[in-house]
């Protein structure tokens, strides 16, 4: 695992303390006297596929509830920004949400810059903000309403909150903005203006769910960029992604969760490298002799394939050349070694 | 937490719950204030002008219950579906912060209404000072009760989709305030059998208060002090129900 001193940064102790957090949910649904109706006919623990069965015949794991996160304990340094990447329905937002003080843990506890969720979550929300996913601008609240106003409402006097909405709404090029009802606004626009609201705040940390959904290319590089300058004042910064570029770009480091699991923590590089691959070359399928090389991704007609060395992606692309078929070598990306652990997880 | 910062953060929700809709669509205040007025036109166009002060009840009673009920529920729905509410749950904003805030928003909305029919009952001569202020008292215990039953359906309602909520909250509006005997005494129920209708509801119990206080039915001690044992109790159940059920952090 990184250290923040791997990275150029002093470590400034712990921001969040996770250990052992867990969340079980009851996910029962009562049909008739006979029994229960499966919600997915999918075991959650293996996958397999059942019937309204309260017990997976093949693991054995109760169907009657879904672990949401299984003991999962992290670290998150002062003035990082990380980054909690995993697919749909991984436990990202359960889990930023137990760290909002939102959602009770069923087991383990984290700290927020020592304060526990479970025992002081009124100490923990003097020292937190966060934007939910799918979080709306109500129609009629302008994006001054929502920094100014929930700035007020976090303690801060009227100047102090005035100065913070503006600088806020300036850094997320909402200034210009800042009087137009919400619903005169675009979906990026409410979304950068709830940003805003956040980052007024001033909070020691800021966690965002999936904050860049539905914002353009420069939008969300306005977001990363202004993430970036909080993290450099000492403010910590989480957020969940399921987009690799954004991972990349804006984490000092990141975790990857699937299925309630940590898969691994590390910085982007640390997680490449973590992958027996450095190197892939995409060309078409039909034109691969996929029992040469050990790894091989089929996307639709064309395929990756992954290989431990640059001699290597060399001499494929050459060959491939040679038979006048097209193909680009790159090194892997963090979304290729992404798929390779979430996969590897899932087998 | 202070009690200085639970009431400046109640109020502070109060203003982001009522004023930013207020500022950009006034229009509102006029419909409220017509709901409410509407009845009194036709109670005193077939009932004659003799009724004015009888529908007067009705009007002052509805100003804040047609709105009562409907925006308590609305507003902590909505602000589940659009996570405004995970938002304050995450800052250092107390439960009760919130829960009053929401309750005063919609009593700014109520009021204008309100104070209006007030103004005009006062005018008519129907209050002495001790009717006006017993007039405030069951009115405000009234909102209470409205604010405390809106947060229990809500509260209990939490997998329902804003707009079925919605609709629900409209049609009890109604419920609350057209089919009791707010507009009209709950005497007019007795050959039904079905006075004691009026007991249930905060809107009722305050409209029969109000019709005692302004000398518009035959003093009855027994009656009156039961409507506002009742009025009392509904706000004291509904409140340990929400507090029984609502929970700031999900388990």
């Amino acid at each position: 695992m990184a250290s923040m001193e791997s990275l150029g940064k002093k470590d400034n102790g712990p921001a969040i303390v996770a250990k052992g957090v867990s969340k079980t949910y009851d996910q029962r649904i009562k049909v008739d006297k006979k029994g229960y109706k499966h919600p997915t006919g999918q075991c959650y623990s293996c996958g397999e596929k059942i019937g309204n069965v309260t017990k997976c015949p093949k693991c054995s794991a109760r169907q009657d509830r879904v672990r949401a996160l299984r003991s999962v304990s992290m670290q998150m340094s002062k003035g990082e920004v990380f980054t909690l990447l995993g697919p749909n329905g991984a436990g990202k937002t359960t889990f930023l949400r137990i760290l909002c003080t939102q959602l009770m843990p069923s087991a383990g506890d984290a700290h927020i810059l020592g304060d526990s969720v479970v025992n002081d979550p009124k100490a923990v929300r003097e020292n937190i903000a966060m934007v939910p996913q799918d979080a709306m601008a109500y129609s009629n609240y302008t994006p001054w309403d929502y920094a100014y106003y929930l700035s007020l409402l976090r303690g801060m006097d009227k100047e102090t909150a005035k100065a913070k909405a503006e600088e806020s709404l300036k850094a997320m090029l909402m200034w210009d903005l800042k009087d137009r009802p919400s619903q005169t606004l675009s979906g990026g626009e409410k979304r950068r203006g709830l940003i805003a609201a956040a980052i007024a705040s001033d909070a020691p940390v800021l966690m965002l769910d999936e904050p860049t959904s539905g914002l353009d290319a420069i939008g969300r590089r306005n977001v990363w960029s202004t993430l970036r300058d909080r993290a450099a004042t000492g403010k910590t910064i989480i957020l969940t992604t399921h987009m690799m570029d954004e991972a990349e770009m804006v984490s000092d480091r990141l975790a990857i969760i699937d299925k309630g699991n940590l898969i691994t923590v590390g910085t982007p590089e640390e997680i490449k490298k973590s992958i027996p691959y450095r190197y892939r070359v995409i060309a078409p399928e039909n034109a691969i002799d996929r029992t040469r090389y050990p790894e091989v991704t089929k996307i639709g007609d064309r395929a990756v394939v992954y290989l431990e060395s640059d001699e290597e992606a060399i001499e494929m692309v050459r060959d491939m050349l040679k038979k006048d078929v097209h193909a680009e070598a790159s090194p892997v990306t963090l979304e290729d070694a992404f798929v390779y652990l979430v996969g590897e997880a899932i087998e | 937490m202070a009690v200085k910062k639970v009431i400046r953060d109640a109020f502070l929700i109060a203003w982001l719950k009522s004023i930013p809709d207020l500022k950009r669509q006034p229009l509102i205040l006029v419909l409220l204030t017509a709901l409410s007025a509407i009845p009194l036109f036709f109670i005193v166009l077939f009932g004659g002008s003799g009724m004015l002060n009888a529908g007067l009840v009705g009007v002052i009673v509805s100003s804040i219950g047609f709105i009562g009920i409907s925006a308590s529920i609305q507003d902590l729905t909505w602000d589940r579906y659009v996570k405004l509410r995970e938002m304050v749950v995450a800052m250092p904003v107390s439960s009760i912060s919130y829960s009053i805030g929401i309750t005063l928003g919609f009593l700014i909305f109520a009021l204008p209404g309100f104070l209006l029919f007030m103004g005009f009952g006062v005018y008519r001569g129907m209050f002495d000072l001790t009717g006006l202020l017993l007039t405030f008292g069951a009115m405000a215990l009234c909102w209470l009760g409205l604010a405390v039953i809106g947060f229990t359906i809500a509260t209990y309602q939490q997998k329902a989709s804003p707009n079925t909520l919605g609709i629900w909250a409209n049609l009890l509006s109604f419920l609350f305030v057209f089919l009791p005997p707010v507009y009209y005494p709950k005497e007019m129920l007795s050959q039904y059998g079905m006075s004691w209708i009026a007991y249930l509801l905060p809107t009722s119990n305050a409209a029969e208060i109000i019709r005692y206080l302004t000398e518009q039915t035959a003093w009855d001690q027994t009656s009156y002090m039961y409507h506002w044992i009742a009025l009392v109790v509904t706000v004291i159940i509904f409140a340990i129900l929400v507090v029984k059920k609502a929970r700031w952090r999900e388990p």
